[in-house]
């Protein structure tokens, strides 16, 4: 790099009126209603939607998605890749990782596929570390090119950076999606907050998996209820529905069929 | 301690001895030449200083300066061993009017060159050959003809102006011919007779007739522009200011000729005459310095080493060096439209690649295999979409591909069936489902007969979690061990 010149000093600049009454009726639509063009991302079972502000994920936005143990990292994505999947076309959808996030490789676009999300749509970002991911973060926002974008970042991001990027969802328009480690306590900025959970998949009267499976707990929800569900996205018809009580048993299946089947 | 004021030699080795392949003025007054053995020259003169001559480090000193004469032109060629790889060529086609004229151009290039500590001899010239020639062997150091003396300037040189291989000179030389005005005045069907091509294809060079082919230290570019500044500039962002007025004044070309750059160099002239090049490519084709700056300050950012300043840079110069045919954009106000937000994300994807690395922002694109790490390819990023049909519902993948698969240690019912535990990166799973085995086999036609065939099982365990793994080889058939991998995670 070469050396910068010295930055000026806030101050120097004089706050005219004209200026603070110009944030003012920038600031003010925003606090009073959170969805500013009412978009949302509905999931699509009504009794989870309820709980949302407005029926559904509201875009311009930053959520956070979690898990309580590093072994539900592919649990988290998968759900997040399947509600991706709903996201209208209109936009790539842009993943940022940071290198040291995950040692589990990339993420493979034909499983995305099978998750309902088209790969041609997903842009992959990789960057050496969490600050250059937050900076790439915040420019996919403010470029206004993608429908949405999810973070992937090592550690967890301080309050100061999620500020930033929460601003620069709520700018934009888009959705943002924030994939952090496993911890207690969350972004305080969060719209909403899920903790996501691995769960054995439903399976079919021939003992195949027919639905994956997820545990979701609905942590925060600004202007909105707190949850938990255990919710199933048919692999086929790529759809999310929650799972019954009825399923929630043993699935019915002829005494004698084993678990695994021999090749 | 080398002192300049008494001679100096610089020797190589050579036939019969150490020979002198360069000396000093002090030498030459002293009667040395060229060519002479260090032991004869020892002879001559009372206190003489010798050392090895170091031929490629000469070389790389002369095309570190001919890189510092690109500030004066974009088109400079080094001078190959046939023009006695001891300068170069600079076209200033164009060019001579940025510095008032040639005469002022030719000036300020010996004054530059003399506070390197370099005398050298100059020419300005017509053609390459007849400025090798008067630079080589005309009276003065730094050589201008006016229009019309040229020609005849160049009939007085001797024959050997015109790089002439040795036979042909000596040739010449039993004839009689000791002028290129005795041969150039001559009628030309005796000497193409007599001579190979080489005599008349000079003279040709020389006088006009024929274009001599050049090669360039740098490939030339289409557009340039470049701007020598009154004080020299360190910091990044007089750079990228600059870089932003270079780049306006590329626009108007570049309009005119309906294209805009893919590939931009900018070039940084320390005052020294150290060259530091930095090379921008783009995603589509650009006209706005907008962009250009802003990835010019991305990249500047990203540059590991600090891009040494020293004392300043005293001319910066960008040069589109790869252009493609770009549309008139039309005035498009929606900003959903297509056209609107492929440029979007391309200019979101140059700025990733500036600021995070030109391997950082990829797209994946299936491919036609069965093997799952060859099924699908990372490409870099484009704004159009890659085509994927739509997901087979039958066959599960995960939403991990491990890079490589890695070994599990598996224990099982039976060796042809499904595992029943297993140990991976160091933790245990116990298996409570699994779904295969999904049999895909290696691609003889492309890694030969002997891959085995892998047997794949979709795994779960009694919380969720769920594993692709595969055995590797048919048994027996194909193996009598069981070698298990994991190859993927499902969500």
């Amino acid at each position: 790099m070469l050396p910068h010149a010295p930055s000026r000093e806030p101050s120097d600049q004089p706050r005219t009126r004209v200026r603070v009454l110009h944030e003012l009726r920038r600031l003010l639509p925003r606090i009073e209603s959170n969805a500013a063009n009412g978009r949302v991302l509905p999931f699509g079972i009504p009794a989870l939607d309820s709980f949302l502000p407005h029926g559904g994920l509201p875009f311009g936005a930053l959520h956070e998605i979690t898990s309580g143990h590093e072994n539900d990292l592919p649990a988290s994505l998968g759900f997040t890749t399947a509600l991706l999947g709903r996201v209208p076309p209109g936009g790539p959808i842009i993943f940022v990782f940071s290198r040291k996030r995950t040692g589990l490789g990339r993420l493979y676009g034909h499983g995305l596929n099978a998750l309902g999300l088209d790969p041609g749509r997903v842009l992959l970002v990789e960057t050496q570390d969490d600050a250059q991911a937050l900076w790439a973060i915040e420019e996919a926002l403010r470029s206004g090119a993608p429908a949405a974008v999810v973070g992937m970042t090592a550690t967890a991001i301080d309050l100061k950076s999620s500020q930033r990027l929460n601003l620069a969802a709520g700018d934009s328009g888009r959705l943002l999606l924030l994939v952090q480690p496993e911890q207690l306590a969350g972004l305080n900025v969060a719209m909403t907050r899920w903790r996501i959970g691995a769960l054995t998949a439903a399976k079919d009267r021939f003992g195949l998996i027919a639905r994956w499976r997820w545990q979701l707990s609905l942590e925060r929800c600004r202007n909105g209820r707190t949850g938990e569900w255990q919710v199933e996205f048919d692999h086929a018809a790529h759809r999310f529905s929650l799972v019954s009580p009825l399923a929630h048993s043993a699935p019915a299946r002829a005494p004698d069929t084993p678990h695994a089947r021999a090749g | 301690m080398i002192d300049d004021r008494h001679p100096l030699v610089l020797a190589v080795e050579a036939s019969g001895g150490a020979r002198i392949a360069a000396l000093n003025m002090s030498a030459e007054d002293a009667g040395l030449s060229v060519g002479e053995l260090v032991a004869d020259a020892r002879a001559k003169v009372d206190f003489l200083q010798v050392l090895p001559a170091d031929p490629a480090e000469d070389d790389a000193a002369l095309r570190r300066l001919a890189l510092w004469a690109t500030r004066y032109t974009p088109t400079v060629s080094l001078w190959n061993d046939g023009n006695g790889a001891d300068g170069f060529f600079l076209d200033i086609t164009g060019a001579s009017h940025l510095f008032g004229g040639e005469q002022k151009l030719l000036v300020d290039l010996a004054q530059r060159l003399d506070r390197f500590g370099l005398p050298a001899r100059l020419a300005i010239a017509e053609t390459p050959g007849a400025a090798w020639a008067l630079a080589r062997f005309h009276s003065s150091r730094l050589c201008l003809l006016p229009p019309g003396h040229e020609v005849q300037a160049l009939k007085a040189l001797p024959v050997t102006a015109l790089r002439l291989s040795p036979e042909t000179r000596t040739t010449l030389k039993r004839l009689g011919l000791k002028r290129i005005g005795d041969v150039a005045d001559k009628p030309r069907a005796p000497f193409a007779a007599r001579f190979e091509t080489e005599l008349l294809t000079r003279l040709d060079q020389m006088f006009g007739h024929v274009t001599e082919p050049m090669e360039f230290v740098t490939p030339p570019p289409i557009y340039h522009s470049i701007r020598y500044l009154m004080e020299p500039v360190m910091t990044q962002e007089a750079v990228v200011f600059i870089a932003t007025r270079l780049m306006k004044d590329l626009v108007h070309p570049l309009v005119r000729d309906g294209v805009g750059a893919r590939s931009l160099r900018l070039s940084l002239y320390r005052v020294d005459g150290h060259v530091t090049a930095v090379e921008l490519s783009l995603t589509k084709p650009s006209r706005d310095p907008a962009h250009v700056a802003k990835l010019i300050d991305l990249r500047l950012e990203r540059i590991d080493e600090t891009v040494e300043a020293g004392f300043g840079f005293e001319a910066l110069g960008l040069a589109a060096t790869l252009v493609e045919p770009m549309e008139p954009r039309q005035t498009d106000l929606d900003p959903d439209s297509g056209q609107v937000r492929a440029e979007k994300i391309s200019a979101l994807i140059d700025s990733f690649r500036q600021r995070l690395g030109p391997h950082s922002t990829q797209q994946l694109a299936p491919r036609e295999s069965y093997l799952p790490e060859r099924a699908e390819a990372a490409l870099p990023a484009s704004p159009e979409e890659t085509a994927w049909p739509p997901a087979n519902g039958e066959r599960l993948r995960p939403i991990f591909l491990l890079p490589r698969a890695e070994p599990a240690e598996v224990t099982f019912l039976v060796p042809e069936g499904p595992p029943q535990r297993f140990r991976w990166r160091g933790t245990m799973y116990h298996v409570t489902y699994a779904e295969g085995p999904e049999r895909i086999a290696g691609e003889w036609w492309h890694d030969g007969i002997d891959q085995p065939t892998r047997d794949y099982y979709l795994v779960e365990d009694q919380s969720g979690h769920r594993f692709w793994l595969y055995r590797k080889g048919i048994l027996p058939r194909e193996t009598d061990k069981s070698q298990w991998f994991v190859h993927g995670l499902f969500a």
